[in-house]
């Protein structure tokens, strides 16, 4: 099949680094990371682990959102909406909308932040309006019911891939002539499942994670939720709005090792980003900047990187994970890393790879350490994996 | 280029991972049925079987099955349709924590809670690298996952596809869903569902898996001519689909055979299907979850069925509205929705 450009005109970010693109930027340009202690997320053990959580209450988000406080809400729906609404308007998609226009978001816990709270209640019929919440589709409904009408919407849930998958998916319908524009992210809140679920894992860090450092001690949880619009060269042209960026290639690959840790050689992040730059006609030189999935948790950065050696070979391009800003946002990490990309590449600069004090030596490349300014990023991969081996790579070029 | 399926497995509340049900349907009274397990150690050996949930078990043996049907060792991707997941192993850790606190929660059930197990399970048993990926839209995640295996057909990425669609109901769930008037509450019997003149429906579970491929062969069951999914769609566009669908193939009404929905016996849930009935312009209506029960993924077990009229070449009585049975289906429409929210359209035909 010919290749059709997919051009992304949108794109809305929230996250521990605040409300919007602005706030984002601001933070990444001067190196301020939003971790740090535990504050919204209440009625935990665990409250000594550093969090990357969006500074605002669910009713400071309704408000933002102009919904009323006594609204039926999920905090992943909340950050959804505010996030697409974003980038449904620099789009221009609320003025002229294509009609074949789609919604596919990734999210894993779905109201889980209410069904946590309100589990025992549900039995006795108190709350029960929070049970259909619970289900995956429910914040995509409620973006829907936002930032609509939608032509098709549909839910992904690859654990942390899930929205580098939507934005894959979102891709290949609209390469497949399915739709013309494509409202495509992630969104994901934190809650005690999640909290406790990776503490029980042991890959918690209690200090600031730091990605690819020798004595990297496990990640920081993080919530948040991003969205871009893609749309077919053809759609952008005919409404007249600008292309932000292109998304020349992506690549889903699995890495069938285990369910929760990664192989060795880093088979499936390998695969994934060969099959990216395959996609994208790109040799591994052409680029210039790749922001990592990063975790800082010893598997996950071993095995990437060793993935990126095989790759990149001599010659890996400057090198972050921006999960030190944000803390890891999970279902939303791939959506949020990819405004992020888009951004460093607006604004030619790489951002910096915080905390690191001592680079792993297993590994050739050293992650870049400062920011970089006044720098051309002409394409920029962006890696998310998630459990289950499940390994995606988009690749973001200038238009 | 055409889509073929070349196998298809179940694990349901009818007999599993056989066709028996088409002859010999068992007709169940209860309000909640949990699936009729196989033999797993004929799929599995019993160490990984200790490990996994019943609902991974469930989808490796229809997955397995459907590859060994299909005489295929290794598709090309994965994709998997599931409403809720794993319900089983998510709700071990959440009601230890509820329950228990924070202290002593153990990482299995933790690590197995997530949708995506299910689809990265089957791939680590067939050391699968391929296109991996989860669909989780409420009662349409199955034909979201089916959406998925055939775009990427399309664009020539895949020649072969595992599609399956998965969900466990158990007890604690199917309580809560009972909250939300998802359940009858008189005694379920063939007639109340028919009539649906009451809240509820019965509840089943579901695993299917199909082997799908780009090219024709002696094993290919059938072909996908179409699929469509619609979010809140008007009755014009959905009309309006429904026409482009049939006249992009070369088709009409009247070469549609049966018309196969999702009614469940549910009162708004049927009343939608009633709504829509004079778009199939009188067409045979068939329907399945009195068989098999309501679930968020029931609709795979509904293309298992209309695959397997196609190829016995009978749609039996026991299945039709009107109590006829069909012979010789070619050509199979199938029509569902979700709260009237989302819809799908699937058209299937021999080949």
């Amino acid at each position: 099949m010919q290749q059709r450009e997919i051009y992304i005109t949108g794109a809305g970010i929230i996250s521990a680094l605040g409300v919007g693109k602005a706030a984002s930027l601001e933070a990444l340009l001067h190196a301020r990371s939003g971790i740090g202690p535990m504050r919204q997320l209440q009625g935990t053990t665990h409250s000594h682990y550093p969090v990357g959580e969006v500074q605002l209450s669910n009713e400071e988000l309704l408000q933002l959102l102009g919904m009323p406080p006594q609204t039926h809400s999920i905090r992943t729906g909340l950050m959804g909406m505010i996030a697409a609404h974003e980038a449904v308007e620099q789009a221009q998609l609320h003025l002229i909308r294509p009609q074949r226009t789609a919604l596919i978001s990734g999210t894993t816990v779905g109201g889980m932040e209410r069904s946590e709270q309100h589990y025992l209640d549900f039995f006795e019929g108190q709350h029960t309006h929070y049970i259909a919440l619970h289900n995956c589709a429910s914040s995509t409904e409620q973006i829907a019911q936002h930032t609509g009408p939608y032509s098709l919407c549909s839910t992904l849930s690859t654990a942390c891939s899930s929205a580098a998958n939507a934005i894959a998916m979102g891709a290949t319908l609209i390469t497949t002539g399915r739709a013309d524009a494509v409202v495509a992210g992630g969104a994901e809140c934190l809650s005690r499942f999640h909290l406790n679920g990776f503490h029980t894992l042991m890959i918690l860090d209690k200090q600031h994670c730091r990605p690819f450092d020798q004595h990297r001690a496990g990640l920081n949880l993080g919530e948040g939720a991003a969205y871009v619009v893609l749309e077919s060269e053809q759609s952008a042209r005919q409404r007249g709005v600008e292309p932000l960026c292109r998304l020349s290639g992506w690549a889903n690959t699995c890495d069938a090792f285990h369910q929760t840790a990664t192989s060795d050689n880093g088979q499936g992040p390998y695969l994934a980003m060969q099959a990216a730059l395959q996609m994208a006609g790109l040799q591994p030189h052409q680029i210039d900047y790749i922001n990592a999935h990063g975790t800082g948790t010893p598997n996950n950065d071993i095995s990437e990187g060793r993935a990126v050696e095989r790759v990149f070979g001599h010659r890996v391009p400057p090198l972050s994970s921006t999960k030190p800003f944000t803390g890891h946002t999970t279902s939303a990490a791939g959506s949020v890393e990819a405004v992020i990309a888009m951004l460093a590449m607006q604004h030619s600069f790489v951002p910096a790879s915080l905390n690191v004090q001592q680079p792993m030596e297993e590994l050739r490349f050293r992650p870049t350490m400062q920011t970089i300014h006044n720098v051309e990023l002409r394409h920029v991969l962006s890696n998310s994996f998630g459990f289950g081996g499940n390994d995606t790579a988009c690749i973001f070029s200038k238009p | 280029m055409g889509i073929y399926i070349q196998s298809a497995a179940q694990i349901s509340i009818q007999k599993p991972l056989t066709d028996e049900w088409l002859q010999q349907p068992i007709e169940h009274t209860q309000h909640h049925v949990r699936a009729i397990e196989p033999n797993f150690r004929d799929y599995l050996e019993a160490g990984e079987s200790r490990r996994m949930g019943r609902i991974q078990k469930r989808a490796l043996a229809t997955a397995l099955s459907a590859l060994q049907q299909a005489q295929l060792d290794m598709p090309e991707a994965i994709i998997t349709g599931t409403g809720l997941g794993c319900v089983e192993s998510t709700e071990r850790f959440l009601q230890a924590m509820v329950r228990s606190g924070e202290d002593f929660l153990q990482p299995t059930h933790f690590m197995q809670s997530t949708h995506n197990t299910i689809g990265s399970q089957i791939a680590v048993k067939l050391g699968c690298h391929g296109y991996n990926n989860t669909h989780v839209q409420d009662g349409v995640s199955f034909e979201s996952a089916l959406l998925d295996a055939l775009v990427n057909f399309e664009t020539g990425r895949i020649r072969s596809a595992l599609v399956t669609a998965n969900d466990e109901l158990t007890p604690d769930y199917f309580a809560l869903l009972g909250q939300l008037n998802y359940w009858k509450q008189e005694p379920i019997t063939r007639q109340t569902l028919f009539n649906a003149q009451t809240p509820g429906a019965f509840a089943g579970e579901v695993s299917v898996a199909f082997v799908l491929q780009n090219s024709r062969n002696e094993l290919s069951l059938c072909q996908i001519y179409a699929l469509e999914l619609l979010h809140r769609p008007s009755p014009e566009q959905l009309a309006s689909c429904l026409s482009l669908m049939l006249s992009d193939n070369n088709l009409t009404l009247s070469d549609i055979d049966a018309v196969m929905i999702g009614k469940s016996g549910d009162r708004d849930n049927d009343a939608i299907y009633a709504q829509h009935a004079h778009l199939w312009g009188g067409r045979p209506m068939a329907w399945y979850k009195h068989l098999f029960g309501e679930s968020f993924s029931a609709s795979g077990l509904g293309l298992y069925a209309a695959i397997k009229c196609l190829q016995h070449k009978c749609l039996p009585s026991h299945m039709t509205l009107n109590g006829a049975s069909i012979s010789n289906p070619n050509c199979i429409l199938m029509y569902n929705h979700f709260m009237n929210r989302e819809h799908s359209l699937i058209l299937l035909s021999t080949c």
